[in-house]
């Protein structure tokens, strides 16, 4: 199935295409990316190339651009969690997000990508729960889920989130409710 | 509470710092305390002091104490 190009809270996300690999691998491989993914490996240009070819027959994964005002900022992704093998099965999904572009890091836009990923997933896909997975000193991507309403479900090196459709519906209405506003008069 | 005031406070209150750290030239990515949920924080904080409701565009470019203050004049607060 096609992927779906979102549009809401100020920014879209379209699907990642050939002429967007190599900004992603830059930013991947960007120290101020790289330092929170589980792996930071650099990915080479071969590595990217492989990957994207294995994103296009993947059925589990969906991957976006993220675009601000027809700017490309980061990246983000929806894939399924545990055996499930098609992204429209599936009930439990684990998302990533990252943003490039340095203008935004650490501005509210971060959650725009994020609150349109987690509206589609609980009301489109149907999903009986979120996760997230971060490295304990992401103290930043801590506190940003937590914002959305995730629990803590395991506390190490590794932290496991979880989030319902309930607790993500309560936490995320301020959010909302400024990034949902009218552009500049 | 002088407008001044006001805005140091939003921003101490918002990123957790103290107040001697509340300069104009205090600007995102420069302090590891001023993160995207800092910012949301920072905005109800700001909109709260001034009585105020901004537009997206203005919480989204609200990038530094100088832009806040170039934000809020907008609004008839005089600094």
């Amino acid at each position: 199935m096609k992927i779906p190009t979102l549009s809401g809270y100020q920014v879209t996300l379209r699907p990642v295409g050939r002429d967007d690999i190599e900004q992603l691998r830059l930013w991947r491989n960007a120290e101020h990316v790289k330092q929170f993914m589980l792996s930071e490996e650099n990915i080479s240009v071969e590595q990217q190339i492989a990957w994207f070819k294995h994103i296009q027959r993947a059925n589990n994964q969906w991957h976006f651009v993220i675009e601000y005002k027809q700017q490309k900022i980061g990246s983000c992704n929806i894939k399924t969690r545990g055996k499930a093998a098609d992204i429209h099965t599936a009930k439990h999904f684990e998302l990533g997000l990252y943003i490039g572009e340095q203008r935004y890091l650490g501005n509210i836009v971060a959650f725009a990508p994020t609150l349109l990923m987690n509206d589609f997933c609980f009301n489109n896909l149907q999903a009986t729960a979120l996760h997230a997975v971060i490295k304990a000193e992401n103290a930043s991507a801590l506190r940003y889920n937590s914002k959305l309403g995730y629990s803590v479900v395991y506390d190490g090196k590794i932290v496991e989130l979880s989030l319902s459709k309930a607790d993500y519906e309560q936490s995320s209405a301020p959010l909302k409710s400024l990034l949902n506003r009218s552009p500049r008069r | 509470m002088s407008t001044q005031q006001k805005l140091t406070v939003a921003f101490v209150h918002a990123l957790g710092i103290t107040a001697d750290k509340v300069s104009d030239d205090l600007t995102y990515n420069t302090i590891p305390e001023w993160d995207s949920t800092a910012h949301m924080i920072l905005i109800a904080e700001l909109e709260d002091a001034f009585d105020i409701m901004l537009d997206t565009d203005d919480i989204i470019d609200m990038s530094s104490v100088a832009e806040a203050k170039r934000i809020l004049t907008k609004h008839n607060i005089e600094f």
